[in-house]
């Protein structure tokens, strides 16, 4: 059963230096045609974290804070908790189930682990994601949110957040490149997780009923979301809420599972089904 | 002398799809039809080759050379039958693999790279790849303002000099110029001189001539002669006389004759239905989904 996962795995370890050059140049040769180059990997985000801040933040809620456990959150903070993984798992999810349909004919024509591709797209975009962390960590100390004892286990959800990127766009990006449709069915699927997740609005205080905000709860993004929150925050620890992580592990397993399985049985043939 | 490849009665069959539908449906074998048609761009190859030999293959458009091509650099697995190789293949065709958007120097780079080699040794042989393959200042604008023949240059020096010691040459000489392709034959020869294995396709008869020890025709997918390169070159130089003193209508009608025995038509899916399941796997399949679908439920519950 855990032969094929295996099997993904160990390429990944064995090539973890390839892994990282191949990122490396990935990041340099994304913005090579623009004039501000690396740049973009700042405007983007900030144009993007504007425009949510202006319509939800001030134009929807009129600046209200949010209301936590832990008493009120400027909205602006408690958003940023959340848009900052979203920009990062936006990207890898979409980029890595296309890596595979994008690269089959040059990696074709070498002995090069096909499984590897999924993972470069996700540490090339990661690279983007820790300066933006550690940027948010600086904006919360402005505001005078300093770490907790909590923050260790931001180091937990991070990791939760790389393993099921991982289990996801191995799988994706396996169906992606046999079927294209799933592609286009892909991108829209994400655009709608970023609102049924807590990125933009809370469904707690939102008044949405309990049997409702169960169901957004199990989109594992929301998972990943509420963690990040509860370390910056020192809500609670994550094994105080053993069932959702239970739940969140065994949808991640299982989607490995599933992935490196039809991985394995398809990538001989990938060229057959282009 | 030592085994480099052997061809065991190699099929390579690709099934005749009438709609992307049937594509996707074979993919998952749930085809219903009993019989489906296929058409065999490569029938019954076998062939063993040792090494440091040269082997050229010939043969008319459609006859099955890129294919065998590209079984040997592993880019398609057979359908049927056997393939050993024993060693590193690397693959020049007039479009490998190159990436449109990246200049020629990011190219050498991410292929030295995929390649598997180390930054110092990249290093060592950018200078080397970018004198062998001569476009000049071109190098550092993106491929896809190359022309044919600098995409091909820059191409077979990146593969060349990533050491591989089974060369799969598929018609990329026949874009560069005299000059390029003489400075290609010199180095083929140097890696003769190594004791590496060379495949060498071509239309070329001359070409074939100079350099190559023996020689594969591929006809209508089928190896119909493979042996000294004069026997083989001259009958395949006869062949293609005869047939290009045939009226068109006589042309045609051999063409078709051929083409049609190409296609095959094939049972196996009937016979795969017939199989019966095992409870065994199925149980443990479904025994995956228990843990996710028990937690999910805890979940939804609000536990």
């Amino acid at each position: 059963m855990f032969n094929s996962v295996r099997q993904v795995i160990k390429e990944q370890i064995e090539h973890r230096d390839l892994i990282l050059r191949m990122s490396i140049f990935e990041v340099k040769g994304m913005y090579q045609l623009h004039y501000l180059g690396s740049m973009w990997q700042f405007i983007n985000p900030i144009i993007q974290i504007s425009i949510y801040w202006f319509v939800f933040g001030l134009g929807i809620r009129g600046g209200q804070p949010v209301s936590t456990s832990v008493g009120d959150i400027p909205f602006f903070l408690w958003m940023l908790m959340g848009l900052i993984p979203w920009f990062f798992i936006n990207p890898s999810i979409i980029q890595g189930s296309n890596s595979v349909y994008q690269r089959i004919n040059v990696v074709s024509k070498m002995k090069f682990p096909v499984s590897l591709l999924p993972t470069i797209k996700i540490t090339s975009n990661s690279f983007q994601f820790f300066i933006l962390m550690v940027l948010l960590l600086i904006v919360l100390m402005i505001y005078g949110f300093f770490p907790t004892i909590y923050m260790i286990q931001l180091i937990y959800y991070i990791v939760c957040m790389f393993a099921f990127l991982f289990a996801f766009t191995l799988l994706s990006s396996t169906i992606a490149t046999l079927v294209r449709d799933y592609q286009s069915l892909l991108q829209s699927l994400v655009r709608m997780v970023l609102y049924l997740s807590p990125i933009l609005w809370n469904p707690a205080a939102a008044g949405v009923p309990e049997w409702f905000t169960n169901i957004l709860k199990l989109n594992p993004v929301f998972y990943i979301i509420e963690g990040f929150r509860d370390s910056f925050l020192a809500r609670q620890w994550f094994f105080e809420d053993p069932v959702y992580l239970c739940y969140f592990w065994s949808l991640t397993l299982t989607l490995l599972i599933i992935g490196s399985r039809v991985h394995l049985k398809f990538r001989k043939n990938f060229m057959d089904y282009l | 002398m030592k085994l480099k490849v052997e061809f065991k009665n190699v099929y390579k069959k690709f099934p005749m799809h009438a709609k992307q539908n049937d594509k996707l449906l074979n993919l998952f074998s749930i085809n219903r039809k009993k019989q489906r048609m296929e058409f065999a761009a490569v029938k019954d190859v076998s062939f063993k080759v040792y090494e440091g030999e040269t082997i050229g293959i010939v043969g008319l458009n459609g006859s099955g050379k890129s294919t065998v091509s590209n079984m040997l650099a592993q880019v398609i697995q057979p359908t049927d039958g056997e393939i050993i190789i024993n060693g590193e293949t690397s693959l020049i065709a007039i479009s490998a693999g190159l990436n449109n958007n990246l200049s020629g120097i990011e190219n050498i780079k991410l292929k030295c790279m995929m390649h598997g080699l180390k930054n110092e040794d990249i290093e060592r042989l950018t200078p080397d790849i970018i004198d062998f393959a001569d476009i000049g200042e071109h190098i550092n604008q993106p491929v896809k303002n190359y022309s044919s023949g600098m995409r091909s240059r820059l191409g077979f020096a990146i593969a060349i000099h990533t050491d591989p010691d089974i060369l799969i040459i598929d018609e990329a000489l026949s874009v560069g110029d005299s000059t390029f392709t003489d400075k290609c034959l010199n180095k083929l020869n140097e890696f003769k001189k190594q004791g590496k294995t060379i495949f060498f396709i071509s239309h070329s008869a001359s070409q074939m001539r100079t350099f190559c020890d023996r020689v594969i025709w591929m006809h209508y997918g089928e190896n119909i002669e493979f042996g000294p390169k004069e026997e083989v070159i001259n009958n395949y130089v006869k062949h293609t006389k005869w047939i290009n003193g045939l009226t068109n209508r006589e042309k045609r009608r051999y063409k078709n004759k051929k083409l049609e025995e190409q296609n095959i038509v094939n049972s196996e899916i009937g016979k795969r239905q017939k199989t019966k399941y095992k409870v065994l796997p199925i149980i443990s399949r479904i025994s995956l989904f228990i843990p996710l679908i028990l937690f999910g439920a805890l979940v939804l519950m609000g536990y």
